[in-house]
């Protein structure tokens, strides 16, 4: 599962990470390039499809979040 | 106007009454501008108690409830209560104080990386590097924790900068979506239109109502119900959501839920979970679970759709909204009955299965059965966790769901009573009573001494059965019966404990002339203790042992 995402926060991209080895995913892909404002990021991880699909429900989670000032 | 007068204008300016909170160094600068301050400090006597007395405030009001602490270890012991405030969806804020900018990531003196540490157990937390930045941070907090599915905030605040001269003071601009106001998640027509054709085309539907139904959606769920005469039942999150007396009302399902719930779920054609998650403690086996029902799940956060339970239509958006839209396409043509479904459901259950033993000893559900019928009509209930907690949940009938506040998902020991504080500050003219275990109580003892210092009257009704007995049962029924570590039987004199904080207590020691030592406990003026000597091996039935379903319920002991 691939994912592009534009993050209001940086500190959300530790939380991806995270989030993707407490779900026991694998991570073989992390970039991520600062803006002022957003940080785009790409992430890449293989895991079980259950596992994925719940480690994107969360990273949308986190995104809706963070659209907070 | 300093970073700390900030913090408590912005407090104000959400409506805020009061704070359970700790002092300490780095925060100091905050209880200097709350000193003679309009808002309500209350001083716990652990930061721990703090979350969850804000947790209880909330629960049992549905206003944002406000816990602070200093930096490192007041921070650190707020975790447990924010975690159990997401898990259970309950609007709190915390405040922390941070060490000096310049001493941040040096291991200074009571410095914790506290953004780090809650990142997992928050909606989202803020660490505020400029004065000027508090009066928008602290309401994105509130509009945070408050909006869409509501949760825990923290805001983490450096000694200078709650020390620092503001330049520029202006009303905050919180940005959409969760701006006071704000749009949130819209229930698609076409899936309402789905879930009310396969509502009429259904014979035995059951609709499990959760957590969600706390904001706002009772009403609406009493219509929805009765306008189908629909059986239903409550995860231990929405007990009350039921109309009193209403006879399709299951009660509370899942490993200790009551039978008629679990059978009539597991035995549906058609599953309406409304605001409700698929705790495991509810599902069991997911794989087993209603196998027979196709599912149409309602919930505000789109995480929660296909986590545990595949849903044949989600209907993502806020309940209140769900539920008239649901109301509104029924009445647009047939409405069906479900009243013979909901007969046959009554009979799938009984009385509730117990342990009671006779010969002059207390027994846990005695005691909980005779204190629940003497408990006046607008009680509010906070509950701990452990064998009491469900012996309580099997027995309540709050009038609505801020009457009942229990750690469901965290399952946190030491809730029950500061939450019942919290909640007695939330609504200081009802009575309000924290059913407790002798476990989780020695967690807190130290809150008798606010209790005390506010005159708060909550009723504490202490179950002293002189074990961790959540743990024996298991113990007892899956670890053939080795005991390690359960044994309270060296239980202090929890009577003198509670006079020597100048509480009044009561002790009750056999069911002889139980009622009216009760009696005068709930009638008591201003805080009380009732001390309940229970027999140390009753278990909580009926019991899904975990992993299993109902076809593998448990009445009694082997």
């Amino acid at each position: 599962m691939t994912c592009d995402l534009t993050l209001r926060d940086v500190r959300s991209v530790a939380r991806i990470v995270n989030l993707a080895h407490r779900f026991n995913c694998r991570i073989t892909h992390v970039q991520a390039a600062v803006g002022e404002l957003e940080t785009s990021a790409r992430f890449a991880f293989e895991g079980p499809p259950v596992a994925l699909t719940r480690l994107r429900a969360q990273i949308d989670r986190i995104i809706a979040y963070e659209s907070v000032a | 106007m300093t970073g700390a007068q900030a913090v408590v204008a912005a407090l104000e300016r959400e409506g805020v009454d009061t704070i359970f909170g700790y002092p300490g160094g780095a925060i100091m600068p905050l209880y200097d501008a709350l000193f003679e301050h309009p808002v309500r400090h209350v001083l716990v006597r652990h930061e721990a108690a703090a979350a969850f007395a804000a947790s209880g405030y909330a629960r049992t009001s549905g206003r944002v409830g406000v816990c602070c602490a200093t930096s490192g270890p007041g921070a650190t012991n707020l975790v447990t209560g924010l975690l159990d405030a997401m898990m259970d969806s309950v609007p709190v804020v915390a405040i922390t104080g941070q060490v000096r900018c310049e001493l941040m990531g040096t291991d200074g003196f009571q410095e914790a990386d506290v953004c780090a540490i809650t990142q997992p157990v928050t909606k989202r937390n803020m660490l505020v590097a400029r004065a000027n930045d508090i009066a928008e941070t602290i309401a994105a907090a509130f509009a945070l924790a408050r909006d869409g599915r509501p949760g825990p905030v923290l805001v983490d605040i450096p000694n200078d900068v709650l020390k620092a001269a503001l330049t520029d003071v202006t009303e905050p601009r919180v940005q959409a979506p969760f701006a006071r106001g704000g749009a949130g998640p819209r229930v698609s027509d076409a899936a309402v239109r789905d879930a009310v054709a396969r509502i009429r085309c259904a014979r035995r539907p059951v609709a499990i109502v959760g957590g969600g139904v706390r904001a706002g959606s009772v009403d609406l769920y009493r219509m929805f119900t009765a306008m189908l005469g629909l059986p239903h039942a409550a995860t231990i999150n929405a007990l009350g959501a039921a109309a009193p007396g209403d006879p399709s009302y299951l009660g509370m399902l899942g490993m200790h839920g009551l039978k008629a719930a679990n059978k009539a779920v597991q035995r549906a054609d058609l599953i309406l979970a409304l605001g409700m998650r698929f705790d495991d403690r509810v599902t069991g086996k997911p794989d087993r679970f209603a196998r027979e029902a196709t599912v149409i799940h309602a919930d505000i956060d789109a995480t929660e759709f296909n986590k545990i339970i595949s849903a044949d239509v989600a209907l993502h958006g806020d309940l209140r909204d769900t539920l008239r839209a649901l109301i509104d396409e029924l009445a647009r043509g047939h409405v069906p009955r479900f009243d013979d479904w909901a007969a046959e459901t009554r009979l799938l259950g009984g009385a509730l299965p117990s342990d009671r033993v006779d010969g002059g000893v207390l027994s846990a559900t005695d005691v909980l059965d005779r204190v629940f019928a003497a408990l006046p009509g607008d009680a509010i209930v906070t509950t701990d966790v452990g064998q009491h907690q469900m012996w309580a949940a099997q027995r309540a009938r709050p009038a609505n769901p801020r009457k009942y506040a229990t750690s469901a998902g965290l399952g946190a020991m030491g809730f029950g009573f500061p939450a019942a504080i919290g909640a007695q500050f939330a609504h200081p003219s009802v009575p309000v009573f924290a059913v407790v275990g002798d476990g989780g109580f020695q967690m807190c003892l130290p809150e008798l001494a606010t209790l005390r210092r506010y005159d708060v009257p909550v009723k504490i009704v202490l179950i002293d059965n002189q074990n961790l007995g959540m743990v024996r049962q298991w113990q007892e029924l899956f670890f053939s019966q080795r005991y390690s570590a359960t044994n309270l039987a060296d239980n202090p004199d929890f009577v003198a404990i509670a006079r020597a904080y100048g509480i009044e207590a009561f002790a009750l020691e056999s069911p002889d002339g139980a009622d009216d030592v009760i009696a005068r406990f709930v009638a008591s003026h201003g805080p009380a203790l009732l001390h309940c000597a229970c027999h140390p091996t009753e278990n909580v039935w009926p019991m899904i042992p975990a992993g299993m379903t109902v076809d593998d319920l448990m009445e009694a002991r082997a």
